[in-house]
């Protein structure tokens, strides 16, 4: 039982770290970037680029290494979904909200593919794996390496709570996401808003991506589509829009898909997850923690 | 409005089947009537493989020894004087996109098929090449599915997936195991394997099945599957489908404090395996397969050739892409042309013709009489092998 928990939460807090960056953006301008799981796999792939660069490292070493490749992938990544935003989003501002979908459908391809062009169609397998011993915990297996990766999502998800609630810079990321208008009219200046929460959600898909080629080991490029729509699933189930409806909605889902696994069998886990996205949007489409939809238009 | 559409559609959709109705004739017709005289035309052989997509890695081991087969047919002076010719097409081991393939290889005039390797994508291609009777010659794809089509122009040279799983459950057996986990990824071909091994296993006397679980391909996390599974405390997992997610649950099955033993199928058989499982977690993995380059006997000549031309080592399914190759110059010269049925009748009247997997002979079937399935294990970072099952 305690194991089934860990697992979920485990793979949960990657759901919450890719899933904020979907809601974040949506939030802001309402728009549902399916490219978004494709940062997530350039992010694992930057990571195994540089570690490449890096060359062999001692396992002793291999942590402090990965903390040094986490914050370099974020940055990267960060950038990298900026310049999406201002070469595919930017100028479809004030389109119909379809086009921008369909934008961003042809984002997450072109990245996808481009990828493949760029690295091939062979899966990859990351040089400094995080394997370690595994400690019992209430009857739970868990490495020290998995809970130090949750400690890492963990911190990157406070951060970016207290960054948004606590400081100037989030109170104009709020205030651009209750009426872009009116807070360009009072001096924001909506486009570096926008600008830095493409950076951020990305940057956090980005360390998600790191991680998870660190911990599994495998990364390919199609590896950015299934976790982009668990991601999405998650950000329902929280609330978009909403920060920590987000982060609860990601742990959720990693739960519901640990014990669905159980009860159900495999093949019927995705099942699972997705009815209850399906439910979701019947019953309560804001989500959890979402607001209700009045107050946004 | 709505209506409207859907007659539209409707129509559409009749012209399009038309079409390809049409097309089909056209084709065959064609064939015909150019066989006859089109005596210096090369003879041409179609190959259907994943190029792109998850199993991309298996493409090149197949269509350069097939090549290379083809190479040296053609320096003996070709079939029948005419030379041979190789045409490739990409499956990405996706049924739509190989059924659009195998339209592309029949649009090109292929005289016979010699592609196949994930059974998933090969089953929609059937229909397709046994319309315009182009005999079919497949290397690897090996699910039962593919012989329940009962179709008469296919022929498969890779054991199938019942003595496969014959072969598994022996092993099992001779290891002594009590209690198996089967694990497959819900695709037509693992799925099979698996549940052929349950019936296996569940006569009286051998190991039981402790679980049959199903996994989604292409994740990154097994954790909550395989919690599952050693709840049931397995001594043997046996993971039938491919080697990306072998890779992964071979490790995590592993990190999740597993102790008893490992065994994969076939299509798990790729030196990617063990990379992604890392050394430690694949040491000791088992795996049910016919022959590959390493475990071939006396085939050294052969592999340096393959080595010589191609600048690297062949993988799996290289031999049998080679003596598909082979097989059908045979079919071929006996039949004294490409037509479809003579060929294929040229096939099923094959006796004893010297394979690297031994003298071949098809069944009634039109499969291998014998299935010719080892046990491998890997040692040292590479598969080798532990048991001829002979």
């Amino acid at each position: 039982m305690s194991q089934l928990v860990w697992n979920g939460l485990f793979v949960g807090s990657f759901y919450a770290l890719v899933a904020l960056g979907y809601s974040m953006v949506y939030g802001i301008i309402k728009l549902l970037n399916f490219a978004h799981g494709d940062l997530y796999m350039l992010g694992a792939f930057i990571g195994f680029a540089v570690l490449g660069a890096a060359g062999g490292v001692s396992a002793a070493m291999a942590l402090p290494l990965l903390l040094a490749v986490l914050v370099l992938t974020m940055g990267v990544t960060g950038l990298a979904g900026v310049l999406l935003e201002r070469v595919a989003y930017r100028r479809l501002r004030g389109a119909p909200r379809l086009s921008l979908l369909i934008t961003a459908v042809g984002a997450s391809f072109a990245l996808e593919y481009g990828m493949r062009a760029a690295a091939g169609a062979d899966p990859r397998v990351y040089p400094v794996r995080l394997g370690g011993t595994s400690v019992e915990v209430l009857g739970a297996r868990i490495t020290l390496q998995q809970l130090a990766l949750v400690a890492v999502a963990v911190v990157l998800m406070l951060g970016l709570n207290l960054l948004v609630t606590r400081s100037r810079e989030g109170r104009a990321m709020r205030a651009v996401a209750l009426d872009p208008k009116a807070a360009a009219l009072m001096g924001i200046d909506v486009d570096a808003v926008i600008s830095r929460t493409f950076f951020l959600g990305s940057a956090l898909a980005g360390a998600a991506g790191v991680m998870a080629g660190a911990h599994y080991g495998k990364i390919d490029f199609m590896m950015g589509f299934l976790i982009g729509l668990k991601a999405f699933t998650a950000a329902v189930i929280g609330g978009i829009g909403n920060i920590p409806g987000t982060m609860l909605g990601g742990l959720l889902l990693g739960l519901l898909e640990s014990f669905g696994t159980f009860w159900l069998g495999g093949e019927w886990r995705d099942v699972f997850a997705f009815g209850v996205l399906i439910l979701f949007l019947t019953v309560r489409p804001t989500g959890l923690l979402g607001e209700r939809v009045t107050e946004r238009v | 409005m709505r209506k409207l559409y859907g007659t539209a559609l409707a129509a559409v959709m009749a012209s399009a089947v038309l079409l390809t109705a049409g097309c089909g004739q056209g084709l065959l017709g064609g064939d015909d009537a150019g066989s006859g005289d089109k005596k210096d035309e090369p003879i041409v052989l179609g190959m259907l493989i994943p190029q792109s997509g998850s199993e991309a890695a298996i493409g090149p081991y197949m269509s350069n020894a097939a090549q290379l087969a083809v190479d040296e047919i053609n320096a003996k002076g070709g079939v029948l004087g005419r030379k041979l010719e190789l045409k490739t097409a990409d499956d990405a081991c996706d049924p739509q996109t190989a059924a659009a393939g195998a339209n592309k290889l029949v649009t090109a005039g292929i005289h016979v098929s010699i592609g196949g390797y994930c059974s998933g994508a090969t089953l929609p291609t059937l229909p397709i090449f046994a319309k315009t009777d182009i005999p079919m010659i497949i290397p690897a794809a090996n699910s039962q599915e593919l012989v329940d089509q009962k179709l008469k122009n296919v022929f498969l040279i890779n054991g199938t997936g019942s003595q496969q799983a014959g072969a598994a459950a022996a092993w099992m057996t001779k290891e002594g195991a009590t209690k198996v986990a089967l694990m497959h990824d819900n695709t037509s071909y693992s799925k099979d394997i698996a549940l052929r091994t349950q019936t296996l296993l569940d006569e009286p006397g051998g190991p039981e099945t402790a679980i049959l679980e199903a996994v989604t391909p292409k994740e990154s996390d097994y954790s909550a599957n395989i919690t599952k599974v050693l709840a049931k405390k397995p001594d043997y997992v046996y993971w039938t489908g491919y080697f990306q997610e072998g890779g992964l649950i071979a490790r995590q099955l592993r990190q999740a404090g597993y102790k008893g033993k490992i065994m994969v199928g076939d299509g798990s058989v790729s030196p990617k395996l063990i990379e992604i499982a890392g050394a430690e977690a694949a040491t000791g993995v088992y795996a049910t397969m016919t022959q590959t380059p390493d475990t071939l006997q006396g085939a050294e000549s052969w592999i340096a050739n393959y080595k010589q031309k191609f600048g690297a080592d062949p993988g799996p399914y290289s031999n049998q892409a080679y003596d598909a190759v082979r097989l059908a110059a045979e079919a071929v010269t006996k039949a004294g042309g490409t037509d479809g049925q003579k060929v294929i009748s040229a096939l099923e009247g094959i006796d004893g013709f010297s394979m690297f997997s031994g003298p071949l002979k098809f069944t009634p079937e039109h499969t291998l009489s014998t299935g010719g399935f080892q046990i491998l294990v890997v040692k040292d970072g590479k598969f080798v092998l532990q048991d001829a099952l002979q």
